[in-house]
């Protein structure tokens, strides 16, 4: 209780007194600036949007990865350890190596389209305006796929045989086995992934940090960036407490409903 | 027994080391500029017997762990190097010590002002920063264009040597932030617009700062697709390749762009001033400073480091280490413009730069900025539109800040 109330209720506790707080004493007035920011809806916006792409193709992609190494007859050990490679990078060190890989002019990906015939001048990845979204977003899965697919692969191989055998004695294919079997005795283990990655994902920070920078314009800010930007450039530790605060209610809500879930199925 | 001794012992030493020999602690920017002074730092302690730990901090962090330590009053550092839009803020934080003698007359004036608040010196002037025009003049020979000393030559050399060479006429970087504003600075006050005017109020919806933003995108259509996400490498990485002919760029990449080791285009570079267009052309100033944090706890020794430091000798050797000098007789050293070709260029550009406004506020408005000119040069609004949104919003913060 003593932890607990060391690492979570008083740091908490600080935040919304912090966040309460302006020059004068007591004020709303960072909450109520959070209604008339510009910056702060558009970053809110881009990161719901962020954390749901990511997680959709995170989700199919470590999926079906799971399911096809979960298949193979020979090699799946040094199949898995292959695909965690990403995974075990620092997301600094991955998003310097995909900054490099995205430059329009002298970036291998251009580079290598380029070899195949690609016209590519007006391919600026990271740095297009419409582009950029999609330039983290896509780094975002190359770096945590392998991580659901750990997951999903761990909880494929917990499920016990006798359904699988028995789904097979029925006459039933290999897809209504996935549907019917596997998925539904799935459902635990994909509830658990979903919600540690979707946490993860509404907190993104340093992929974009270095990446982008929230831009070109305010093309990929996120909440973390903008909260991050206002605490430690701007010094208002006031709004950055309060945009904390209603970034903890809404990741809250969104981890609590999944693990409702969770606990019904369970 | 042996045990207890032991620690004693370790104990007893580790007291008197730190009694006889005091430790000075200093934060500089991770990159040439603090890695000559990191040098000199510890052939300064050599000479006075005093350890040195130099902390490297990469420009985006220095800001935050400095202002974080100032507010604090932590005293974790004891000579802090700061960029000189940081200076207004780190000193209403009461956060820097007066300096207790005034600096000498030999600095250029122009790199001490940014040093002085109500009257006091709180910092001195360690790199005199400020930006040049880079063009390549075998290609401004070969296509007989005159020198690049106005803002419409740029335009039309750009399309000239972007028509008949497979590279780009200009290059640019208008990434939000630092990034966008620094490359538009120099175009708002040759078009004779200003982000504040003479009433303190913001200025940007005037006529002038509309045409800054319009040439700005005339120039972008010139440069490499995707620059309203470029920062300062991928322009320097643009001159360097032979990808691009022209850029606004910091002294800081001179030496570069001279090294045939990492430059292609080695003794093809031009450095001039500033191009003008409605009024003079005008460099934006970015000098690093040197301050004592008021919660230092060696002050005596963090002063007589900084004196030390910007004294002739050393600006010499920190020249000679990359740095550009803040005192007039450093450059007009014989044998540094032997040296330093481009020496000539960056104090006529020193002398006549102007730093960004000073408010306290200055790293939220050049956020709220950078950003409305990203989203102008991306496509994502109209110029109009931009600067409307970066004049609310510099509004909005001044209100705030009252």
């Amino acid at each position: 209780m003593l932890v607990l109330a060391a690492l979570s209720i008083y740091p908490l506790l600080y935040l919304v007194k912090v966040s309460l707080t302006g020059a004068h004493g007591f004020t709303l007035a960072h909450y109520a600036r959070l209604f008339q920011d510009r910056l702060f809806t558009v970053a809110a916006a881009q990161t719901l949007l962020y954390a749901l792409a990511a997680l959709t193709l995170e989700f199919f992609l470590g999926l079906a990865l799971a399911l096809l190494v979960d298949s193979l007859a020979h090699g799946r050990a040094l199949v898995r350890v292959s695909l965690l490679a990403p995974m075990l990078l620092p997301p600094v060190v991955a998003a310097v190596i995909w900054r490099l890989i995205y430059n329009p002019e002298f970036g291998v990906l251009n580079g290598m389209l380029r070899q195949f015939g690609f016209h590519t001048a007006n391919l600026t990845w990271a740095s297009g305006r419409t582009s950029a979204m999609l330039s983290v977003i896509l780094v975002d899965v190359w770096q945590w796929t392998p991580f659901m697919f750990l997951l999903l692969t761990a909880g494929l191989q917990a499920i016990p045989s006798e359904p699988l055998e028995a789904a097979r004695v029925d006459g039933a294919g290999y897809c209504r086995t996935l549907r019917d079997v596997i998925l539904p005795l799935l459902k635990p283990t994909i509830l658990l992934a979903l919600l540690l990655r979707s946490m993860d994902l509404l907190r993104i920070f340093d992929q974009i940090f270095i990446l982008t920078q929230g831009g070109p314009g305010s093309a990929t800010e996120t909440v973390s960036l903008y909260i991050y930007r206002t605490a430690f450039r701007f010094s208002n530790f006031g709004y950055a407490a309060a945009m904390s605060f209603v970034g903890l209610v809404i990741t809250t809500l969104a981890a609590r409903s999944l693990m409702r879930l969770m606990s019904r199925e369970s | 027994m042996r045990f207890v001794l032991s620690v004693a012992f370790i104990l007893l030493a580790a007291c008197s080391r730190s009694g006889a020999n005091k430790t000075l602690t200093i934060a500089v920017n991770a990159g040439v500029e603090g890695s000559a002074l990191k040098t000199a730092a510890h052939e300064w302690g050599e000479l006075r017997n005093t350890r040195i730990e130099v902390i490297e901090l990469p420009y985006a962090n220095l800001f935050e762990k400095e202002s974080l330590d100032l507010q604090s009053r932590t005293g974790a550092y004891d000579v802090i190097m700061l960029d000189d839009p940081w200076f207004p803020k780190l000193v209403a934080d009461s956060g820097l010590t007066p300096l207790p003698r005034s600096p000498d007359a030999d600095f250029l004036a122009s790199t001490l002002a940014v040093c002085r608040d109500a009257g006091n010196f709180y910092a001195l002037p360690y790199v005199g920063n400020s930006q040049l025009f880079f063009y390549r003049k075998d290609l401004f020979e070969k296509y007989k264009l005159s020198p690049p000393d106005r803002w419409q030559k740029v335009l039309e050399a750009a399309r000239t040597i972007g028509a008949g060479e497979k590279m780009y006429g200009y290059v640019m970087r208008a990434a939000p932030g630092n990034s966008a504003v620094a490359d538009f600075m120099p175009l708002l006050w040759a078009f004779g617009g200003d982000i504040f005017d003479a009433q303190g109020k913001p200025s940007l919806g005037s006529p002038e700062a509309l045409d800054a933003l319009r040439f700005m995108l005339e120039l972008g259509k010139v440069s490499p697709p995707g620059y309203a996400g470029f920062n300062a490498d991928e322009v320097s990485a643009h001159l360097l390749q032979g990808t691009a002919a022209m850029s606004i760029n910091w002294p800081a990449w001179i030496a570069a762009m001279d090294d045939p080791l990492k430059s292609k285009i080695s003794g093809k570079i031009e450095f001039a001033q500033m191009p003008s267009a409605r009024l003079p052309g005008v460099a934006e100033l970015g000098s690093w400073l040197l301050a004592v944090p008021a919660a230092s706890p060696h002050r005596d020794a963090a002063f007589d480091f900084i004196y030390w430091a910007t004294d002739a000798p050393q600006l010499t050797e920190a020249a000679l280490r990359g740095n550009p000098p803040t005192r007039r007789s450093v450059f007009l050293s014989p044998d540094l413009q032997k040296k330093f070709r481009a020496f000539p260029a960056q104090l006529a550009a020193l002398e006549g730069a102007r730093p960004r406004p000073r408010t306290k506020q200055w790293n939220e408005i050049e956020n709220a900025f950078g950003v409305a000119l990203s989203q102008a040069n991306s496509g994502a609004i109209t110029p109009e539109a931009a600067m409307q949104q970066a004049n609310e919003e510099i509004n909005a913060i001044v209100e705030r800040s009252k």
